[in-house]
């Protein structure tokens, strides 16, 4: 193994990234240097602009326009997927329904992003167990209010849901813990332990709603948070190995093929089994019909024809089915690019921070959108069963949009303490 | 790696957190994208076709536009089967929203269409786009539907899709009940179902049209553009060999003929161009309207009603069958003495039999335990051939059978196209039915050789008939001459088939010869149509079977042909169990033949022929003499034919009678007026009924009045039978009274 291991860091980009800002960090300072002494009159002028500036610096722009361009070809996106089911709805009957509402919440999101890019994330250190607190409760919360779906609570016009808090509060979580007891990760009680007494509980609570795709993403967020925090490999290897003899035996015993039906169809939306089957699979066949539609270079912008009523809800989870039909394979994967490097550039950047909780609430916050994108899309390509998971900047959702950009805004936030330190 | 290590540095943990920050970047990005990524390609280049074959499935709606079906013309032009354009009228009550809507649509629709209020107003509940609420309205009810819907549009907003029309198409049949069982009728979905509708569906019906439409899953209209349409193509039209005037001729007097003999099963006339196998006419009485072909008489309902309620839907679809039967070519019947004409002609061709040979009747026949009748049960004694044939003499033809031999009958059957449908162009013709594996006894012979034992239809008996009168060739019998495209462009011809030579030229010759003279010899009994030669043969055959309880039942048929020196036409009449005073084929068939011929010959422009006796029975027609002299007006009548009565005093001729262009026999007496007074005058008709040739001219010299002749007038035992104007009318002087005669040898078999 140790070779690999050997390789593996000294091919870190991490590092290499690092040590190329600083190098870029040292040109500017010896340019500073050697400039001559400027007019005193302009200096003062000069020393307000460079304050500006330098905070600007501070932001991580890179980061910032991935954000913003994610945003606005998502709100395009949405839109075109929206209009027809707002238009022939007959509650709604207006094509405007649903983007005016994601305006709204975008600009309420770009402002609270911005803000809390100034905000010092090191104050969420302690609120993380309350977080955590408030993450059950919410929980609890959607299963005892009387509802038809047991996975939201509405306050005011807007509806949130429970497992956007928990998945905030599990990371906030992990990277208070992991900062706090980094030097003893390596032992069990200090990380199999927590790990899998927050997630067995909060799974257990997701099931009761039920929210298979919620429990996925908080699995695999504790099991980022863990390893990345330096829980030994050992062990996830041992999870590994349980949950594919798992999968093994239910595969071996009918239990998954059971499975898969059970939840909504998963993996049989193209084949007839029942009348009620084919019912339930309708939402993830017209999505592959949709994803098919769109070939190489896709229908064209506004073109799809299975949002007309066909592709139920399409401005919700499977909006990005609708992306593959108008813009085609090449439209898919440019997308999927720009989400790739938001993701890059959030672990990357988080990396620099000066303390453990902002790398680790960083990379956490950074890695939660890339699993969400690969989920979505797994379930809009029925390999996952469909339970709702949104595609971050792209479904339409008011709380959950504000939510994923005032976590970009903690993300920027890191990014502009880290760079301020440097200098 | 570290796992050693109890207490990390600050150094190796921040390397360890480096490494596995790789190593999840490495996960997230690579495997993770690159999984869904794959996916994706998979699902959109390699999967992409045929998931975008279902997709385009479901969004395009294909909507049938229906052909317009060919119509079916007679052999003159005449149109006897029509489609014309109508609507089909359909609700999409999902954009209706509010109650009042719905009441409001549903009540102007019901009182437009004349449909239930309540059964609209439950479809206008219904949320679906597409309710069909009535089906082949007509120009009137489209208009009001079209206004209604102007009014609608006005009233509330978004309701233009609401009511919809689409083209469709109704058959009509100018003629109702003409030729009904040949021409058929179609079904709801403009498809044929009965006769030429049903045989020649395929030519008639055209290609529908398309049109490919996108549509949302509501199945309402997208914004984004597809249509694709694909023209009708119209159906081509036929012509039938079918004369819609000899078509109705043989009708009325087919009509009558039920009446006058209460036949309880129907019956059947076919007319057929001996030499080509065109069928002139076909005629199963009585018919149905074939604009509702699912009406039934009203004495098939009111014996509907008296049967217990379970039975009732079984008898009504069985009455409906039998209204649609067309008798002519799926029925089969036993041929009895008509079938003499065949038996006579198979051993003239085999030459067992000349003018000389001799037959005696002793009135019956035994063989081995059965024994025989002849219907004239004191037999006829010693006969020639000729003789047999015109007494009908069954031992007779026992003996000749004989003479001919089983195996010859069975080659001679099967030449005369007996053993095989016909092959008419119609649907459900029937086969015959012959012995028990095609063996025949010496009974079966017997029996055979006039017509018993063995079952044809009357279209293949027709066959034999005109093969035996057009010089022995068997022709093909066919009821459509040409199909034609919309263009006008000739699709198909037929042309005459002859199948064989059954019998020689002399053969055929002499049997027309022999069945000639029969008609002469019986007189109307026996189909003699005054003016023309005539071959043709009773038959009176008993049912095996399905006849009715307690009573003995019979088919009455007449088959002949004519001229019999050079055939033309030839004509099958056939009643189905006749139940009134007569059920012989010589008192119930025979006349309605003589009916239909002496109609139908003229009509084919066949050239009378009258023989001295006949001619002075023969109608001329009275020219115009009013306005001229007395004297003027008696010469013009005298070279035209007549004898005159004056009567007035007056110079000139005012008025006269008969009237100018009437037709009276030549040397009638035309009754001039000379003044207004005497034109007052009136004559008293007598009885002219049951007297002979003779009296009657002098009954009508004594009263002042013309008789037109009808019916045969040439036999010495000529009796008349009926009178057009009835005993004890006041009429003019010289008034035309047509008398209708009858009479000669009645033959009973």
């Amino acid at each position: 193994m140790a070779p690999f291991v050997e390789v593996m860091r000294q091919a870190d980009v991490n590092k290499l990234y690092d040590e190329k800002l600083n190098r870029k960090q040292e040109r500017s300072r010896n340019r500073r240097q050697n400039a001559p002494a400027p007019d005193p009159k302009r200096k003062r002028r000069g020393r307000v602009r460079s304050r500006i500036f330098e905070r600007g610096m501070g932001l991580d722009l890179p980061f910032l326009l991935l954000v913003l361009v994610l945003l606005v070809i998502g709100m395009i996106m949405m839109f075109s997927a929206s209009y027809p089911t707002a238009y022939y709805s007959p509650k709604i009957n207006d094509s405007y329904y649903y983007i005016r509402r994601q305006l709204i919440y975008a600009v309420i999101g770009v402002a609270a992003m911005l803000l809390i890019s100034f905000f010092n994330y090191n104050k969420l250190h302690k609120l993380a167990p309350i977080m955590l607190g408030i993450s059950y409760v919410a929980l609890v919360a959607v299963l005892v209010v009387p509802s038809k779906i047991h996975r939201w609570f509405e306050i005011g016009p807007i509806n949130i849901q429970a497992s956007e808090i928990t998945k905030f509060a599990i990371i906030l979580f992990f990277a208070h813990w992991g900062s706090l007891y980094y030097d003893k990760m390596q032992y069990a009680k200090y990380s199999v332990v927590p790990g899998f007494l927050i997630f067995a509980s909060t799974a257990a609570l997701l099931i009761l709603e039920p929210h298979y795709s919620g429990i996925v993403i908080i699995g695999l967020l504790t099991v980022v948070m863990l390893y990345v925090s330096g829980m030994r490999t050992f062990y996830l290897a041992i999870g590994a190995v349980i949950l594919v003899v798992a999968v093994i035996g239910a595969w071996a015993t009918g239990i998954l093929t059971y499975a898969m039906t059970r939840m909504d169809g998963w993996g049989q939306a193209l084949v007839y089994t029942t009348d009620e089957m084919w019912q339930t699979t309708w939402q993830t066949r017209n999505s592959l019909y949709a994803i098919g539609s769109g070939g190489l270079f896709g229908l064209g912008l506004g073109q799809s024809r299975q949002k007309y009523l066909y592709l139920p809800e399409p401005q919700n989870d499977f909006v990005f089915a609708v992306v593959c039909e108008e813009l085609g394979l090449v439209g898919a994967l440019i997308i999927l690019l720009i989400f790739a490097l938001l993701v890059w550039r959030g672990i990357t950047l988080s990396l620099r921070s000066k303390d453990r909780f902002g790398k680790l609430l960083g990379i956490g916050l950074s890695s939660q959108i890339g699993i969400q994108v690969v989920l979505n899309i797994l379930v809009i390509t029925d390999w996952l069963p469909n339970t709702g998971i949104s595609l971050p900047f792209f479904s339409f959702g008011g709380s959950s949009l504000i939510m994923l950009l005032a976590q970009m805004g903690l993300i920027l936030s890191i990014s502009r303490t880290a760079n301020i330190e440097k200098q | 790696m570290a796992n050693n290590r109890k207490k990390r540095s600050e150094k190796g943990v921040l390397q360890l957190l480096r490494f596995r920050t790789t190593i999840l970047i490495l996960l997230i990005l690579v495997v993770g994208f690159g999984a869904i990524s794959v996916r994706l390609a998979f699902l959109q280049l390699v999967q992409g076709p045929y998931l975008q074959e279902k997709a385009v499935e479901q969004q395009l709606v294909d909507t049938t536009v229906n052909s317009k079906r060919g119509t079916i013309y007679d052999a003159k032009g005449k149109i006897l089967a029509q489609s014309a354009s109508v609507w089909k009228v359909v609700l999409a009550p999902a954009y209706l929203e509010t109650d009042e809507q719905r009441k409001y649509v549903a009540e102007n629709l019901s009182k437009i269409l004349k449909l239930d209020y309540k059964d609209i107003y439950k479809k206008t509940k219904q949320k679906t786009y597409y309710v069909v609420i009535k089906r082949k309205i007509e120009s009137d009810e489209r208009e009001k539907i079209l206004n209604f819907v102007d009014a609608l549009t006005k009233k509330y907003a978004k309701m233009s899709n609401v009511i919809t029309l689409f083209d469709d198409y109704r058959r009509y049949y100018p003629y109702k009940d003409l030729a009904s069982s040949v021409i058929g009728f179609t079904g709801s979905d403009d498809q044929g179902l009965e006769g030429i509708e049903f045989q020649y569906d395929k030519y008639l019906m055209g290609t529908p049209g398309r049109v490919i439409t996108a549509r949302n899953a509501n199945q309402t209209d997208m914004p984004f553009e597809y249509e694709q349409n694909v023209e009708a193509k119209d159906g081509n039209s036929i012509t039938l060999t079918i004369d819609e005037t000899i078509q109705s001729i043989a009708e009325k007097y087919m009509k009558q003929g039920l009446i006058n003999n209460s036949v309880v099963k129907r019956g059947v006339c076919i007319i057929m161009d001996v030499n080509t196998g065109g069928i002139l006419a076909m005629v199963t009485a009585d018919g149905y309207d074939l604009n509702k072909p699912y009406d039934l008489s009203d004495a098939d309902l009111d014996a509907i009603k008296a049967l217990p309620e379970k039975k009732r839907s079984q008898a009504e679809s069985e009455a409906l069958s039998a209204m649609w039967r067309n008798k002519a070519i799926a029925d089969t019947y036993y041929p009895g003495s008509v079938f003499k004409m065949c038996t006579a002609s198979m051993a003239l061709n085999e030459g067992k039999v000349n003018d000389n040979s001799s037959f005696y009747c002793g009135g019956s026949v035994t063989l081995y335990d059965h024994t025989i009748h002849c219907h004239y049960t004191a037999g006829h004694g010693s006969q020639n051939f000729f003789q047999a044939i015109a007494n009908s003499c069954n031992p007779a033809f026992i003996q000749i059978g004989n003479l001919v031999g089983a195996e010859k009958f069975k080659k001679y059957y099967q030449a005369f196209g007996f053993s095989e449908p016909t092959g008419i162009d119609l649907p459900g013709e029937s086969d015959d039915l012959f012995f028990a594996n095609n063996k025949m006894s010496e009974t079966d012979l017997a029996i055979s050789s006039f017509g018993q034992g063995f079952s044809i239809t009357p279209i293949q008996m027709l066959t034999a008939c005109a093969s035996i009168a057009n010089g022995g060739k068997v022709v093909q019998p066919y009821i459509v001459q040409t199909i034609t495209d919309v263009d006008g462009n000739v699709v198909k011809n037929t042309e005459t088939t002859y199948k064989r030579q059954v019998i020689s030229t002399e053969t055929s010759r002499k049997m027309c010869d022999y069945l000639e003279r029969n008609t002469t010899q019986g007189g109307r009994n026996n189909g003699y149509v005054a003016g023309y030669r005539v071959g043709g043969k009773t038959g009176t055959s008993e049912k095996i079977g399905n006849s009715r309880k307690g009573y003995k039942d019979y088919i009455a048929s007449f088959c002949g042909f004519a001229p019999a020196d050079d055939a033309q036409v030839a004509c099958l009449v056939f009643f189905d169990t006749p139940t009134g005073a007569s059920y012989y084929g010589s008192q119930v068939s025979a006349p309605v033949f003589v009916d239909i011929m002496s109609e139908v010959l003229p009509y084919l422009e066949i050239q009378a022929e009258y023989s001295d006796s006949e001619k002075k029975y023969v109608d001329t027609v009275a020219g115009s003499y009013v306005g001229l002299s007395v004297k003027k007006a008696q010469s013009a009548a005298k070279s035209d034919g007549f004898t005159t009565t004056v009567k007035g005093d007056g110079n000139k001729v005012i008025y006269q009678m008969p009237s100018a262009a009437a037709k009276i026999p030549t040397g009638g007496n035309v009754v001039l007026y000379t003044d207004k007074e005497s034109k007052k005058n009136k004559v008293t008709v007598p009885n002219f009924v049951g007297y002979s040739v003779s009296t009657v001219n002098s009954l009508a010299a004594d009263y002042g009045l013309n008789v037109s002749f009808t019916g045969v007038t040439s036999s010495s035992n000529s009796v008349s039978t009926s009178q057009s104007i009835a005993e004890g009318s006041e009429v003019k002087a010289g008034t035309v009274i047509s008398v209708k005669f009858g009479g000669g040898t009645v033959v009973h078999d």
